[in-house]
């Protein structure tokens, strides 16, 4: 897709203020800094050189010493006004700063003090250039994991190591596995690690603040073809179940996977799940419980009323009797 | 004909002969001296072409002044003050601009993904050097915001101004425009919440920016509101502040809930004869301390184990966990209405 308009303009601009504060910058390093390739930086170079003032005279052009640009070198000699980097519009600094922040929050302990110094500094001093829009946005993230897990995790993403964790599932059945770590994702609830699990020899979604110990081993994490929605999750298979749910329970199809959702006159809704782990549904269930009016089938609401009754039964002497549930 | 000029090059023409022009300069001048529209075949595709550059030129953070001038009547100019939209003097390590280019990975959403792509072009202006990529490569975590609905609202929060757009309540299922002083946007577990002044209420109040439906827009001009006092915005925020770290105590069964107990702290002592029963319960359970912010996530967490898992203290988390098992436990009595 060729570049838009608006994009490459802003990197002349760019260009323009940072040859005017640098002298004598190669082009493969000017090429570097903006990130581009080389010949997009000498086709800038060569669009700035014809841009002017009108008449576009000699005098009126931006203009670059032509002894030094033969030698692939890039010294700018008159900037026709245009030596002032360009504040951060509105949105620009608010997308900026919230990512920034969502990386801290997200991060924060699975950093070194290298690159926590590094994202420490780079947020403060875009936050200061943003000005009053910083203030628009604020950014607070449960943490992920334990610190020990979370290095292990980014150290393995930094230097791309296999890793060996000792997961927890759904059901809090434990399992030690090795992967190879392809990304963190977050989604409106909770981080996932995606990476390939060799064992079951696909791709897996992690919820990191299930993955209770991570060993960074030494042999380098291979690479796995990945479908493309691989960061969201689409249970294949799986039993169905429809929930009919008073509207507070809306929460439910904003954070799960949902087939269909209909909404119903009264207010209410119903949602139809595939569902791949019973425990999975099962916590939903107890969690969304004054908001169930029906499930279907039948079975799964009397499987979550005696597994919450059990556990009733568990809190018997801590309560006064009669109290019990 | 000459050959038509790169779009990005007339755009460069116009502002830098708008930054250098000694007062202003005229559609006319513009049209008949400024590289590029010479192009324009007609007074209309000139008019177009000229708005259209005006609105990029704008949305990129250079904007271009109107200027009239008493002696020439309706006789409208224009100008680009550059000093007025620099950037504060900053300057950014490759470490630090590695950084940023990692953060572009950080959403999603294309739209969002644009603006910080143009953050960082503009302040790779101010680098001291080529960004380090490989300090955080891979570690972008991502996130999925809708650009959608939050582009707008970043940009009302900016500009002071009121936006409306349809809602879904969740206390009601009740979908209805709303009217909106747009305050803050938090983005929080369960995803980007607007807080502002809902006027139809006259009181501020919370929006899930997932429960908006179709387009939000704008309303009236900007800065037309007033800002919320800092009392205003601290009560409205409350709701969605972190409580301070607490602690809690929890029976747990041998070998279970390995998740809660990697997190477990060692630090505090619960007395089990402080809590009558607790020494029961123990017989034949681990004590198992963690730290938590929020007892209604916490309390969402442990049912989750079911009988594995017992709290002990403190009582509000148990209340919590034992109302939501109570509420369960009923699960297979049909009902009529919403249990309570």
């Amino acid at each position: 897709m060729p570049e838009r308009a608006p994009d490459r303009l802003l990197r002349m601009l760019g260009m323009v203020a940072y040859l005017d504060a640098h002298d004598d910058v190669a082009v493969d390093d000017l090429a570097a800094q903006f990130g581009v390739t080389p010949d997009q930086a000498i086709a800038d170079i060569d669009t700035l050189w014809v841009t002017g003032t009108p008449g576009y005279l000699p005098y009126d052009l931006i203009d670059f010493d032509a002894t030094a640009y033969e030698r692939g070198v890039v010294t700018l000699v008159e900037a026709r006004g245009l030596t002032r980097p360009l504040r951060l519009g509105g949105r620009e600094a608010v997308a900026l700063v919230a990512a920034l922040r969502s990386m801290a929050s997200s991060l924060g302990p699975a950093l070194d003090d290298e690159r926590a110094a590094a994202l420490r500094s780079a947020l403060e001093k875009v936050t200061a250039a943003a000005g009053d829009a910083a203030a628009a946005v604020d950014v607070q993230l449960p943490a992920a994991a334990t610190p020990q897990v979370a290095a292990a995790i980014g150290d393995a993403l930094a230097r791309g190591r296999r890793l060996r964790i000792r997961y927890v599932d759904a059901g809090d059945r434990t399992s030690e596995r090795e992967v190879d770590p392809v990304r963190l994702v977050t989604d409106d609830e909770r981080r996932y690690l995606l990476a390939w699990c060799r064992a079951s020899q696909g791709e897996r979604l992690f919820r990191v603040d299930r993955v209770v110990a991570a060993e960074v081993l030494d042999a380098p994490a291979e690479e796995h073809p990945l479908p493309e929605r691989a960061e969201v999750f689409t249970p294949d298979g799986g039993e169905p179940v429809t929930l009919h749910l008073a509207s507070q329970g809306r929460w439910i199809v904003e954070t799960t996977p949902a087939e269909a959702v209909r909404d119903l006159p009264d207010g209410s809704f119903e949602v139809d799940l595939r569902v791949v782990q019973p425990a999975w549904l099962r916590h939903l269930l107890l969690q969304a419980a004054h908001t169930v009016i029906d499930v279907r089938p039948a079975q799964v609401a009397h499987d979550a009323a005696a597994f919450a009754r059990r556990a009733l039964a568990a809190y018997a002497p801590l309560l006064p009797p009669g109290e019990g549930g | 004909m000459a050959p038509s000029i790169d779009p990005a090059e007339r755009l460069l023409d116009l502002v830098i002969a708008l930054v250098n022009t000694s007062g202003r300069m005229t559609k006319q001048q513009v049209r008949s001296s400024v590289a590029g529209y010479q192009d324009a075949v007609s007074d209309e595709a000139f008019e177009r072409m000229f708005e259209r550059d005006k609105d990029t030129l704008r949305e990129l953070g250079v904007p271009v002044l109107t200027v009239t001038d008493a002696r020439h009547g309706d006789d409208v100019g224009y100008r680009i003050d550059v000093d007025a939209y620099a950037l504060p003097p900053v300057q950014l390590t490759p470490a630090e601009l590695g950084v940023l280019s990692v953060a572009v990975q950080v959403w999603q959403d294309a739209t969002l993904r644009a603006d910080t792509t143009r953050a960082l072009t503009k302040l790779r202006a101010v680098g001291e050097g080529p960004s380090a990529t490989d300090l955080l490569a891979g570690l972008a975590p991502r996130v999925r915001a809708d650009g959608s609905a939050f582009g707008p609202l970043v940009e009302a929060v900016q500009e002071r101004r009121a936006v409306r757009f349809t809602y879904r309540a969740a206390s009601s299922g009740e979908v209805r425009e709303r009217t909106v002083e747009p305050w803050r946007l938090l983005a929080r577990r369960g995803g980007w919440v607007l807080v502002g002044l809902d006027r139809d209420r006259g009181a501020s109040r919370s929006f899930r920016l997932g429960r908006i439906q179709g387009r939000v827009r704008p309303v009236g001009a900007p800065g037309a509101f007033e800002p919320p006092t800092d009392a205003q915005l601290a009560d409205a925020l409350a709701a969605w502040t972190q409580g301070p770290e607490r602690t809690a105590a929890l029976a747990v069964l041998p070998d279970r809930a390995a998740a809660l107990r990697a997190r477990a702290v060692d630090d505090e002592a619960f007395d089990p004869d402080a809590v009558p029963g607790a020494r029961e319960v123990l017989a034949d359970r681990d004590l198992v301390h963690v730290r938590y912010r929020s007892t209604w996530e916490l309390a969402e967490e442990v049912v989750g184990y079911g009988s594995a898992v017992v709290v002990l203290a403190p009582a509000g988390v148990r209340d919590a966990a034992l109302d939501l098992l109570r509420t369960a436990s009923r699960l297979d009595i049909p009902a009529e209405v919403p249990r309570a």
